[in-house]
């Protein structure tokens, strides 16, 4: 007997959001079939793809890194440079040196920086906090006064300060914030009711689920991400049909694969290219599994990751 | 499998408020027990007119209409004898939130609600009854088949026929709620979507057991496979078992705020 395909297409379907401004936007989410299910029906957003930028710059050991940020003084040379990278939909910035535990860094400077990023670039701005919850809860706030017109996305709010972060970023200067919970589908649901019972429209709200490297208990993370859109499509989850937004790079550089210097085993190969492997490994599975973006560090992922989605659409 | 559907019962002219309103077309009354049964959590609504010999079909466009426009289409249950009045609500029926439920139809006087499902492409309540209680459940099957084959010969979706058990009370006919349960299992086995006026199994009772007897009944029936239920969607308790049942068997995601949502 002939095959006959049957298309799985649902009458749910993911919130479209939209950040950035002035011309450079990106939209995430939309689809209304499985994640990368191009074949089912057309995919209203393809998966985006970003590139994260620390204020405590980049790992100077690895050669090829140096090279593509070669003759970059400061973080928005930098993050000038990272927009302009082959496949990147979004710029990312990590504000590291705000981490009270580190260099505690203020959030007036933080967020000054912020906004001369989104400045001197031409994508749309996504930034990371210091993920102290504490830090967070005031930084965001002040990042998302300070980026007021760019309409950027902000990771993230936690169960911890959903409150002062929704209250701030969201509602008083209308920024685009990401609730980011710990491989916990429940939690990932319950902070987004949390956040809705604020009095927050859906629309202006994505999900961090979280992740792992590939190969470090990402078999809990791919579940995760299939069980939220499983519900999210076949029960019409509304307090799941969120898009995921995932940052991998800290993971898939932080695993002993992609510590260890060739040195210590030669065999292995070099690091630089272990990280790109490790990169890659992972964003692939989360976009597998359900990430509408993924945020990397390394251009020469990013590159592949970005030719990876476009193929599949 | 999906999510429990729970039909709003109250805004019946059996009650006075209701009949009133109605009678005079005024809003207010309709629309306040509209939303106390949205707020609570009613998928939803049954409207119930009446006979309404004189005026039915103006009466149906008029509800179906109130409530739409006012609670952002709500889907509706037309519950009428008045088979005119069904199809003239349908008319000005918005279908974007659901079907709208034909309430109802049976094996027996009623069948020919059926048709009137059919013709408007409406879901149709089916009652496994000919006259009075059915005898067991060979009986409500025998009635289900057929009500499936007439639907079916008219071009439905078994999926739009929703089988009612005819749930009996317990003070009374105790010894025959046994036979609704797996009356229940059996339509549900065969993959045939069910509700019942689920108030009935505790008709009689005094008011304050009223509530724990319809929770117990319903966690039951959900367990035998019952899809969706006609009820009174202000009874917390009921409310509150309902969603988690739905947690139990899988059908919503849990989070510590479920009961809220």
């Amino acid at each position: 007997m002939a095959f006959t395909n049957k298309p799985q297409v649902f009458n749910a379907k993911i919130n479209p959001i939209t950040f950035g401004a002035n011309g450079h936007e990106v939209t995430l989410g939309g689809s209304n079939v499985y994640p990368l299910y191009s074949f089912d029906a057309p995919i209203a957003n393809a998966p985006k793809v970003g590139i994260q930028v620390s204020d405590k710059g980049f790992d100077a050991s690895l050669p090829e890194l140096a090279k593509f940020y070669e003759g970059c003084n400061t973080v928005v040379e930098m993050a000038k440079r990272a927009a302009s990278a082959e496949g990147v939909d979004f710029v990312c910035l990590r504000l590291e040196s705000a981490d009270p535990n580190g260099d505690n860094a203020s959030v007036e400077d933080c967020a000054a920086l912020a906004k001369a990023v989104a400045e001197a670039i031409d994508k749309p701005l996504a930034v990371i906090g210091s993920k102290n919850v504490e830090k967070d809860a005031t930084l965001l706030g002040k990042v998302a006064e300070a980026l007021t017109g760019y309409n950027p996305l902000l990771l993230s709010c936690k169960e911890e300060n959903y409150k002062a972060v929704a209250a701030s970023a969201i509602m008083a200067y209308g920024a685009k914030v990401a609730g980011e919970s710990a491989v916990d589908i429940n939690l990932a649901k319950q902070l987004n009711v949390l956040v809705k019972q604020m009095g927050i429209a859906a629309g202006n709200t994505v999900m961090n689920v979280g992740t792992a490297a590939a190969g470090y208990g990402f078999e809990y993370v791919a579940s995760t991400m299939d069980r939220v859109k499983g519900a999210a499509m076949t029960q019409n989850d509304v307090d799941l049909q969120l898009p995921i937004v995932t940052p991998l790079g800290d993971e898939a550089w932080g695993v002993k694969e992609t510590l260890l210097e060739e040195s210590d085993n030669p065999a292995w190969g070099a690091r630089e290219e272990r990280g790109i492997q490790m990169e890659i490994c992972t964003a692939s599975a989360c976009l597998a599994s359900g990430s509408d973006a993924v945020i990397l560090k390394h251009p020469a992922s990013v590159k592949t990751i970005s030719a990876f989605v476009a193929a599949l659409m | 499998m999906a999510k429990f559907v729970t039909i709003g019962e109250r805004i019946h002219c059996i009650s006075p408020v209701i009949r009133k309103a109605m009678d005079e077309r005024d809003p207010a009354p309709i629309l306040k027990r509209a939303k106390e049964q949205i707020d609570a959590g009613a998928t939803y609504l049954d409207v119930n007119i009446g006979p309404a010999e004189s005026d039915g079909e103006e009466r149906m466009k008029w509800a179906v209409q109130l409530l739409q426009d006012n609670f952002d289409n709500v889907p509706l249950a037309l519950d009428t004898s008045n088979k005119k009045a069904i199809a003239a609500g349908v008319e000005v029926y918005n279908r974007s939130k659901g079907k709208p439920i034909v309430n109802s139809a049976d094996a027996g006087d009623r069948i020919s609600y059926i048709n009137v499902a059919a013709d408007c492409d409406a879901i149709v309540i089916a009652l496994c009854s000919k006259a009075g209680v059915p005898a067991g459940v060979d009986e409500r099957m025998g009635y289900l088949m057929e009500m499936l084959e007439l639907g079916m010969g008219l071009g439905m979706e078994p999926d739009d026929m929703w089988f009612d058990p005819l749930v009996v009370v317990a003070k009374g006919m105790q010894d025959q709620l046994g036979d609704v349960l797996e009356a229940l299992r059996q339509f549900s086995e065969q993959g045939f979507k069910s509700t019942g006026g689920l108030s009935n199994v505790s008709n009689g009772m005094p008011k304050n057991l009223r509530p724990i007897m319809d929770s117990a009944f319903i966690a039951m029936a959900m367990q035998a496979g019952l899809t969706s239920a006609i009820i009174n969607p202000c009874d917390l308790r009921m409310m509150e078992t309902i969603k988690s049942c739905d947690i139990v068997k899988n059908e919503v995601l849990y989070a510590d705020s479920y009961l809220d949502l």
